[in-house]
């Protein structure tokens, strides 16, 4: 009787351990709804689906619930989203969006266990944008991007100017002179250059002219300085000669269709246009080259990113899919494939083609001043820049002088800091 | 008693419990978050943060932004314009095309009313490569032929006239298509009758049709006027409210300041100043019409 008793006791915990076995294997392959937030601004696509397709394959357990937004929206949705307490496992955000959402973001630390060499995978200017107030890092970095020039070869040659050449040195006074005789030397071409609508692009002019948006320790606002005026009265001064289209920022037309069609010069953009421009540019060359200097030279540091959310439902499958993101293979293959910089230092990636324009954007991106960075992580200045936007534009127009401008966005903008 | 009770429920608790559905949706879609709204604008609040209560200075603040009634007078401005151009073209495509004596009139009010039927984002990028300075297809032909090119919108005072002509549009097929039911509701019989009597087409149409079709003119004034008032899509997608703030209404402001700003009380206030405005609007219609349907 004992001895049965016994058996059936080492039986019965038997039983338990294999079920118990069974629980823990059934729950590590429980499926999982990963809910991603996502947007597209190019020919990216293809790329990201072969990442997370690598990923689905090693988690065969893991479904992802794709929600495409429009770039216009995007930020709108996903704040939305968080202060609605539902944010979405793993979002796509750009430096822009990383300023508002940043303290929204689970941080990196917490699922890693040596959070020092995960950083020093990245490029110093992506951790800094990727780290918040209490110096965690809160996003994975997928690309870098930098703002620069690039320009129509075809139509500097027609000119007989040798653009590789003299962008080596040129200033904005040199340029003015250069691009006249670029568009009278092209019957089509009806302008000089294009700059996106968007301050951030503007802040390229701003930057290589002396000027800044906030203080030094970025405390406060500080708009309202000689390098931010000067630029103002030199962004008007080429509208009002028509080396600029006024279409752009005071009609809201797309620069880079401008630049595509001929119609003019240069386009001030992000690096992102590399890729829309060697797949779409095919009626004459083009490339990228240094700007012109102003006080200094000056590109803007920008990226995009891959985070996952304080309370995200399924953090776990989340730090997972980012991981597959920013891993040395996937980020070489997606450099590669959407002809954009990496943002891990140990990338190596060669293009099918364009790698000099590449080169370019870097090299203007590492004469960059450091500060430019932390003032497009900082959180109040992404609430002012719409304003900022809308007073340039009133300069432009005539209806308020370059000082008085700087005066409004430091009075409104003091209220945000 | 039993009869008495049975007819109340047919006279009062019947027509109650159908309209009980739409009721609930519109206390809970309509009602609430005007409420909410109403609330917010009282307070300090990011989409972030907590709110914090601060009484009127949302209100005391409003009245000194520029930039609020520069968009106020813009509303005010598009929407006269935009309303009164659509009551005269919606009413005279409806009187064109109301009798069936034209050929091909089902065409006709088809092709009149697609415009209705499209998004406003869909018709403002079409717009957009229509009268674009640069890009667009008018001022291509315009420089083929010698031309400039015109600013339609890079200049603030053509930006908004050409905002306010693809509104109307854009929206005219819908009220024609309300115009032609109130048309073909009058009797025809007073058509003869004024006919016979020798009345000039100006007379029959002052006498008889403006006369009949007030209350459809009231319904087409309300719901063009609240419908200009909120415009948003259209005016984003063709001038993004420019060249600087020619063409930004109060919509857009509510959006900016509220999104990009991030100051949901602040624009809570802008918002019920807006609905406090159509309110007014939509009162003064009916009590104009209604005085004017009381003397007759």
């Amino acid at each position: 009787m004992k001895k049965a008793t016994i058996v059936t006791l080492i039986l019965l915990m038997l039983t338990t351990a294999v079920f118990a076995a069974g629980t823990k294997e059934a729950g590590a392959q429980k499926d999982v709804t990963l809910s991603v937030l996502w947007f597209n601004d190019g020919d990216e696509s293809e790329v990201f689906l072969e990442t997370m397709d690598d990923y689905l394959k090693a988690n065969p357990h893991v479904r992802l619930d794709m929600q495409i937004i429009a770039y216009s929206e995007y930020d709108q949705k996903l704040k939305l989203m968080i202060s609605g307490g539902n944010p979405p496992d793993v979002a796509r955000i750009t430096t822009n969006t990383l300023s508002v959402v940043v303290d929204s973001l689970e941080p990196i630390d917490n699922h890693v266990t040596d959070i020092e060499a995960v950083k020093q995978q990245y490029l110093p200017s992506m951790v800094a944008f990727a780290t918040n107030d209490k110096g965690e890092f809160v996003a994975y970095p997928t690309e870098a991007t930098a703002n620069g020039m690039l320009v129509n070869k075809t139509a500097f040659d027609r000119a007989g100017i040798d653009v590789a050449e003299v962008s080596k040195t040129w200033t904005w006074d040199e340029w003015e002179t250069i691009i006249k005789k670029v568009i009278a030397a092209n019957p089509t071409m009806r302008y000089g250059l294009a700059v996106d609508f968007t301050p951030h692009r503007f802040s390229t002019l701003l930057y290589q002219f002396g000027g800044h948006f906030l203080n030094a320790d970025q405390t406060n606002i500080q708009f309202n300085n000689p390098g931010t005026i000067d630029t103002l009265k030199w962004f008007k001064h080429v509208h009002d000669e028509g080396l600029v289209p006024k279409s752009v920022w005071l009609g809201s037309e797309n620069p880079a269709e401008l630049f595509q069609a001929g119609l003019v010069a240069g386009h001030i953009g992000g690096s992102w246009n590399i890729n829309t421009y060697n797949t779409n540019v095919k009626d004459f060359e083009w490339m990228a080259v240094q700007c012109p200097k102003g006080v200094i030279n000056s590109s803007v540091p920008g990226g995009k990113f891959i985070a996952s959310f304080k309370g995200a439902k399924n953090q776990d499958e989340a730090f997972k899919l980012m991981a597959a993101f920013a891993d040395k293979q996937h980020n070489e293959q997606y450099a590669r494939g959407t002809f954009n910089i990496p943002s891990r230092n140990d990338a190596e990636v060669v293009y099918p083609s364009n790698s000099k324009d590449f080169e370019v954007f870097l090299e203007d991106l590492k004469v960059t001043p450091a500060f430019t960075a932390d003032e497009w992580k900082n959180t109040n200045l992404s609430k002012i820049t719409t304003y900022i936007r809308e007073q340039i534009v009133e300069v432009l127009l005539g209806n308020v002088t370059a000082e008085q401008a700087v005066r409004n966005v430091d009075q409104k903008g003091a209220a945000y800091f | 008693m039993k009869r008495g009770t049975k007819g109340n429920f047919h006279q009062t608790l019947a027509p109650m419990l159908f309209l009980l559905p739409n009721m609930l949706i519109f206390g809970l879609f309509i009602i609430v978050p005007a409420v909410q709204g109403l609330r917010m604008s009282f307070t300090e609040w990011g989409v972030f943060t907590q709110p914090r209560f601060v009484g009127l200075a949302n209100f005391r603040e409003l009245a000194g932004d520029a930039v609020f009634w520069k968009t106020f007078t813009n509303t005010l401005t598009y929407s006269f314009f935009t309303v009164l151009l659509i009551m005269i073209y919606s009413l005279a495509l409806a009187m064109m095309m109301h009798k069936n004596t034209i050929k091909g009139e089902q065409v006709f009010r088809s092709i009149f009313y697609i415009p209705s039927l499209l998004s406003m984002i869909s018709v403002g990028i079409a717009w957009r490569f229509i009268l674009g300075d640069e890009m667009g297809i008018i001022n291509y032909l315009i420089r083929l032929m010698g031309g400039n090119g015109v600013r339609w919108l890079t200049d603030g005072k053509l930006a908004m006239m050409s905002i306010i002509a693809v509104s109307v549009w854009a929206q005219s097929g819908y009220y024609m298509v309300i115009f032609i039911a109130g048309l073909q509701a009058i009797p025809n019989e007073l058509y003869e009758a004024a006919t016979i009597d020798g009345a000039s087409n100006h007379e029959i149409f002052r006498s008889i049709t403006l006369p009949l079709l007030k209350s459809t003119l009231l319904v087409v004034l309300v719901l063009s006027t609240i419908a200009s008032f909120k415009a948003y899509e259209l005016i984003t997608v063709m001038t993004k409210g420019g060249p600087g703030y020619a063409t930004k209404l109060i919509v857009q402001q509510v959006y900016q300041v509220a999104f990009l700003e991030d100051r949901m009380g602040y624009a809570s206030a802008m918002s019920m100043v807006l609905m406090l405005i159509i309110s007014l609007f939509t009162i003064i219609q009916f009590k104009i019409t209604g005085k004017e349907q009381g003397h007759e």
